[in-house]
């Protein structure tokens, strides 16, 4: 199932999601009603034997029913606010520490190098990575609104345990996730459930203060005494209620999550390749004494999200969170023999040491390094084809997200994670080939930052000319872990010095348009509103302007004259389906483009696909797509929340 | 009926009230986190910073034979700074850990100028390539740990003010947020070359 149709379908879950939890709250509250007609009419109500009908008080009911509904909806409510931050909220109760980008701990720099290669062979921003400290299990998860403020957690036990190729593996299933939209609904989920969770809680706490008063209670009136026990049957019947709740909880989850931890599987092996490594990690997680139990209160809440089954009871059958483990194992080993390695305590703390020294450089590849300014070209290109390579990332990106990685210079990799050189190496990606131009924004940099940016943004500058040109792009993608841990106050002047850096030659090319939406959509989350997840759009009629729009920029791009570009811009319109004109190039300047693809961000994933289609078919109008339009294109892509795998040289994207 | 209708609403408003003043908790712990990330990311320069020490005092020992004294107070200055750095790793803004690394630090950059002055007067040491290697790489290091000072007192302020403000002032004392401490060096004096005087 290709990208765009797996996110409808998650929407479609979502309703019928929704239905289940209306009944869970219908039975929760006749059960609460039952509840506190029993206890709190106790002693005054009869059970008419003859007619067989309780003592039915509609007062109490409707007060009961009230309270009972605002507690659900406000617990929920309440989750779902808490959740709006994204998926760093989630990390943190589950008590996740952000690994610094600039770590010196080998697991951790082990760990960070995984992720960065998969986030430029899939197309998507890289996630902030989090360590469970407190967790010696094995067990994972990814979480977020959009791909922009997703983060991937890892627990303690699998930067000690699991090999390179087995930490790959599970990287590579949690990425499926960020890059499927499984991620939305799982949140959405645990701010839904919260409310029906709550119940419970609220029962423990009663319980659990009544502990204290319940003994001076004891001397009381009658009455007093009377009303004590009153409430503590109630709490307890909460709690009783309360598991209720929990039940359905899982029912739910466990319908969603279960079909799609077998898709993660497969998506995760597609993308690597090696299905051994995911394998090796089940197969770990299966000996380990400790196997993947969580040890946070807060696990049964986030149960569905983590990779492997993190609580106690090993809920089988209809409420089970995730697929029997040897099940995945044999579907990813088919000739698995059953036999998994027994490790306790003792082996896994020396599995640490081992772990830590393993840290296996990348294999060479035999091709050499990626060549700069190269096209891809083809006999036939298909848009439909590039478009369907999208969140459907293979080993041959893997492999070449790698060899472009390994050609970095070494001191370049340093600087990346480090903040103050992060910005320094922005700044000269920024600097402008011709001298005068140059000379203005060296100029800039040296009033206006410190001395020290101005000398690191020299430095950085004969590191760039020895990196290919396809690193561009994906350097500034890996500056972003390193960019979000500027303050607030950092950041505001960062931002300025850009776009000082891009005024400079009072224009702005395909590559400073990209580079400045990239970097302020993957910063925005941190720093500015949270993205919106929402769907604003599900018809291409209201979207025509933008759609206008954003082809006429892409046509002027590629275009040598206005004729070239009209017929780039026809295919585009045709391919949309749409009778679309050519805006004039003041109306497609690029600053308009900007406000296209806010509006454009917010439509259905198959209105997206569409869209993107008919950008591709605009851009490949010439037989031929240049370097600064696959730059252009994987921009919009981003932009529009779509992970496009970068183009290989020399791939034949033919029909 | 009134009386169990508005026992209903009292609920509702009991728990409206709680996830207020949860939110508030969250914010202040959100905040707290920020800071504490913050300091870790100062943590990783400064101990880049006391590695790279013993390996300059090693080369310059080869050339700067009767400095003994002053080499010496580089490394004890350095073995202080690196357990105050431990001590306020592990619980950042509190005012003593702060107050203890902040002096060491002034102190070890005061030994480190005092070492620079004097090599000053080794034109043999200050060809030495590694020597200038390991002093590009300090001075680098120590300007990355200004940047990440920075951005720590930038998120202590913020935390500390959300402490201070109302309504969460009232919340703060309770829940046991403390005001932590900025992360302040005093400027080291200024490295003068030392003219060497052989009368």
């Amino acid at each position: 199932m290709d990208f765009f149709a797996s996110q409808d379908v998650a929407r479609r879950n979502t309703r019928r999601l929704v239905v289940l939890f209306a009944l869970a709250v219908v039975f929760i509250v006749v059960a609460v009603n039952i509840a506190a007609g029993l206890i709190f009419q106790g002693a005054s109500a009869k059970l008419d034997l003859d007619t067989g009908q309780g003592h039915f008080n509609p007062q109490l009911a409707i007060a009961v029913t009230v309270a009972t509904l605002a507690v659900i909806l406000i617990g929920s409510l309440y989750k779902i606010a808490s959740l709006r931050e994204g998926g760093a909220a989630v990390a943190r109760l589950m008590g996740g520490r952000p690994v610094d980008p600039n770590t010196d701990d080998p697991n951790e720099r082990r760990l960070l190098n995984v992720v960065e290669e998969m986030a430029i062979a899939s197309g998507a921003p890289v996630p902030e990575v989090f360590v469970l400290d407190e967790e010696k299990a094995i067990n994972a998860f990814a979480a977020g609104n959009t791909s922009v403020d997703a983060i991937v957690a890892v627990s303690a036990g699998c930067l000690e345990q699991l090999t390179r190729d087995e930490l790959q593996g599970v990287i590579a299933h949690e990425f499926s996730h960020i890059i499927n939209g499984d991620m939305r609904l799982n949140l959405r989920l645990m701010g839904i459930l919260h409310g029906i969770l709550v119940i419970a809680l609220i029962g423990s706490w009663v319980l659990y203060s009544m502990r204290f008063s319940g003994g001076i209670r004891r001397g009381g009136k009658k009455e007093g005494g009377g009303l004590g026990m009153a409430i503590l049957l109630f709490a307890l019947a909460l709690l009783v209620v309360g598991w209720i709740g929990v039940f359905f909880g899982r029912l739910i989850k466990s319908g969603v999550s279960r079909q799609r931890e077998y898709l993660a599987d497969s998506s995760g092996v597609q993308f690597t390749r090696n299905p051994l490594g995911l394998a090796g990690a089940l197969k770990r997680i299966g000996g380990f004494v400790r196997g993947s139990k969580l040890e946070s209160k807060n696990a049964e809440q986030a149960s569905h999200l983590f990779f492997c089954n993190g609580l106690r009871k090993n809920m089988s059958g209809f409420l089970a969170t995730h697929p029997p483990l040897t099940e995945r194992i044999r579907r990813l080993d088919p000739h698995w023999d059953g036999e998994l390695p027994q490790i306790d305590e003792a082996a896994a703390a020396g599995r640490a040491e081992v772990s830590a020294a393993g840290l296996a450089p990348l294999a060479p590849l035999a091709a050499p390094a990626a060549p700069s300014g190269q096209r891809t070209s083809a006999r036939r290109l298909d848009p439909r084809r590039i478009v369907e390579r999208i969140g459907d990332p293979s080993e041959q990106h893997l492999a070449y997200s790698a060899r472009l990685l390994a050609a970095l210079p070494q001191s370049l990799k340093r600087r990346v994670h480090e903040p103050l050189a992060a910005r320094a190496v922005v700044f000269g990606l920024l600097l402008d080939p011709s001298p005068e131009v140059r000379r203005r924004q060296l100029q800039y940099l040296r009033a206006s930052t410190d001395g020290v940016t101005y000398s690191e943004t020299l430095a950085v500058l004969p590191l760039l000319e020895a990196s290919p040109a396809a690193a561009r792009l994906p350097l500034i993608d890996l500056t972003v872990p390193a960019l979000r841990t500027l303050s607030p106050r950092q950041y505001a002047e960062f931002q300025t010095d850009v776009e000082a850096l891009i005024a400079a030659d009072d224009r702005i090319s395909l590559f400073e348009f990209a580079l400045q939406h990239i970097l302020i959509r993957h910063l925005e989350p941190r720093f500015g509103r949270p993205p919106q997840a929402s769907i604003r759009h599900h018809r291409l009629e209201r979207l025509e302007e933008e759609c206008a729009v954003l082809l006429s920029a892409l046509a002027y791009a590629g275009a040598s004259d206005d004729s070239e570009a009209q017929e780039a811009f026809s295919e585009g319109s045709r391919r949309l389906g749409r009778p679309l004109e050519l805006r004039s190039r003041e109306q497609a300047a690029l600053s308009a483009v900007d406000q296209a693809l806010r509006e454009l961000a917010g439509s259905a994933p198959l209105l997206k696909a569409k869209i993107l289609e008919a950008a591709v078919a605009t851009v490949i109008a010439d037989r031929e797509i240049t370097f600064a339009e696959g730059e252009l294109l994987r921009a919009i892509a981003d932009a529009l929340d779509c992970p496009m795998p970068p183009f290989l040289p020399g791939q034949e994207i033919a029909a | 009926m009134t009386l169990l209708v508005t026992l209903g609403f009292f609920v509702a408003l009991i728990v409206v009230v709680i996830a207020i003043v949860a939110g508030i908790y969250n914010r202040l712990v959100r905040l707290r986190n920020r800071f504490k990330n913050a300091f870790a990311q100062i943590d990783v320069q400064l101990k880049r910073r006391y590695d790279l020490i013993p390996n300059l005092v090693e080369t310059a020992k080869g050339y700067m034979k009767h400095e003994r004294e002053t080499l010496d107070a580089v490394i004890q200055a350095r073995n202080q700074a690196s357990s105050a750095a431990s001590a306020a790793a592990s619980n950042p803004g509190d005012p003593e850990a702060m107050q203890s690394l902040m002096g060491a630090e002034t102190a070890l950059t005061g030994t480190l100028g005092r070492l620079f002055a004097l090599a000053e007067a080794y034109p043999d040491l200050k060809a030495n390539q590694n020597m200038s290697q390991l002093m590009e790489e300090l001075t680098s290091t120590e300007n990355k740990v200004g940047f990440s000072r920075q951005a720590y007192n930038d998120a202590v302020t913020s935390y500390n003010t959300a402490c201070q403000t109302f309504p969460n002032v009232l919340l703060a004392g309770t829940f046991g947020f403390k005001q932590a401490n900025l992360f302040e060096i005093e400027e080291p004096e200024e490295r003068e070359t030392v003219k060497v005087s052989f009368t």
